[in-house]
């Protein structure tokens, strides 16, 4: 009994058995045994021991698999972020929203007024309109905003109901007597309380002073 | 060397351990059945009489137990074989402990081999299996780890603990010792 000298052929017979030969070698090896009586003797050996040994009692892998450990406990898996809404966010939304519809609101009713349909506009005593408060679109519509119209030479109120009162400021307050100083701060008074009347266009209110008869 | 060994293999078992360590519960019988019946082949060889299924459910349970220590750069069956080599080995000593029985040497491998006798039935391969029967325990663990398994040398070596060189020589050696019984 004697080994095969091709030591590179006799390795893989043990593949050739298995049938784990890709083709091209396994055609290489078998034209090899053909040829050979030692390795078709020793292949011959290799098919019945793996003929012998190929079948193993039957396992019951459900009952493996029942006395497995359990697989290790697995964090789930993190959900995307997603960024908090800030409630600045909704601020900032609200603010654009107002500007913008503050501002169309403007445009057309400037328009309305150009084209004389709002008569009920063009009627007001515009000359009435003694404090304009500029609303912030107030930039945005002053670009496309007429000339200003003129207004009446601006004179202090306190001054015309303090020459009404008939009241002298040449030497300073200090120079009031206590009759006086209360007639004054009534009228100051007067002036604080007087109602505040909304105006026909955006962003203008009108004070409307309240002036009893007998201090006129 | 123009082996034609499924390269799905090797990454499958990867991926089903990842499913498994994922919690997926099925690819653990995935597992089992892929590599059971080779560990039941393999504890055989090994000698192993009426406790193979329970052999083959402790490997799988230690293995399991510390898959972590696995690395990929070895097969699965390969490791597998290696922890079962070693929890036989070590019921054996523990049994011999206990029995108080002689020292279990490759010399008297062959008397603790009787297992084989009910698998085969033809006569070619009853004599095959007196063949094996006979050769040490490391040569013929050797020797059906290259056949039946389809072991490279290099894996075999990782399972018995031994070189590849050794491993090549243990097979040889019982190569000739079986041909020698068979056909002389």
């Amino acid at each position: 009994m004697f080994d095969c000298a091709n030591v590179e052929m006799r390795e893989l017979l043990p593949e050739l058995a298995a049938g784990t030969l890709d083709a091209p070698t396994r055609a290489r090896v078998e034209a090899h045994v053909a040829t050979c009586t030692e390795c078709a003797s020793e292949l011959e050996t290799l098919r019945l021991v793996r003929g012998a040994f190929a079948s193993a009692p039957a396992v019951d892998t459900r009952r493996i698999v029942a006395a497995l450990p359990k697989p290790p406990i697995v964090a789930p898996l993190p959900r995307p972020q997603v960024a908090p809404r800030r409630w600045m966010d909704w601020r900032v939304a609200a603010a654009l929203t107002m500007v913008t519809v503050g501002g169309l609101s403007v445009v057309v009713s400037q328009r309305r007024q150009q084209n004389g349909e709002d008569g009920h506009a063009a009627a007001l005593p515009r000359a009435e309109t003694t404090l304009v408060v500029p609303p912030p679109v107030r930039l945005a519509v002053d670009t496309q905003a007429p000339a200003p119209r003129p207004q009446a030479p601006r004179v202090p109120s306190a001054t015309i109901r303090a020459e009404k009162a008939q009241l002298s400021f040449g030497g300073g307050v200090d120079d009031l007597d206590r009759a006086s100083l209360e007639a004054l701060m009534g009228v100051l008074d007067e002036i604080e309380r007087a109602p505040v009347a909304p105006s026909a266009e955006p962003g203008r209110v009108t004070v409307l002073p309240i002036i009893s008869d007998d201090t006129r | 060397m123009g082996k034609d060994r499924d390269p799905n293999d090797d990454s499958t078992d990867v991926a089903l351990i990842a499913r498994w360590k994922a919690g997926d519960e099925r690819a653990a019988t995935e597992l089992v059945e892929r590599h059971a019946p080779a560990l039941a082949r393999f504890a055989i060889s090994l000698g192993e009489r009426t406790d193979v299924d329970e052999v083959v459910q402790d490997t799988f349970v230690r293995a399991f137990g510390s898959i972590d220590s696995f690395r990929a750069d070895s097969a699965l069956r390969t490791w597998l074989f290696t922890i079962e080599r070693r929890l036989i080995l070590d019921r054996r000593r523990s049994e011999r402990r206990r029995r108080d029985d002689t020292t279990l040497d490759e010399a008297d491998a062959a008397t603790e081999f009787d297992a084989l006798d009910g698998l085969v039935a033809e006569e070619a391969q009853a004599r095959v299996t007196r063949a094996v029967e006979r050769l040490s325990r490391l040569q013929r663990e050797v020797f059906l780890l290259r056949v039946n398994e389809g072991l490279s040398y290099k894996e075999i070596a990782e399972v018995v603990g031994s070189t590849e060189g050794a491993a090549r020589v243990h097979y040889h050696n019982a190569m000739r010792a079986v041909k020698e019984l068979l056909y002389v």
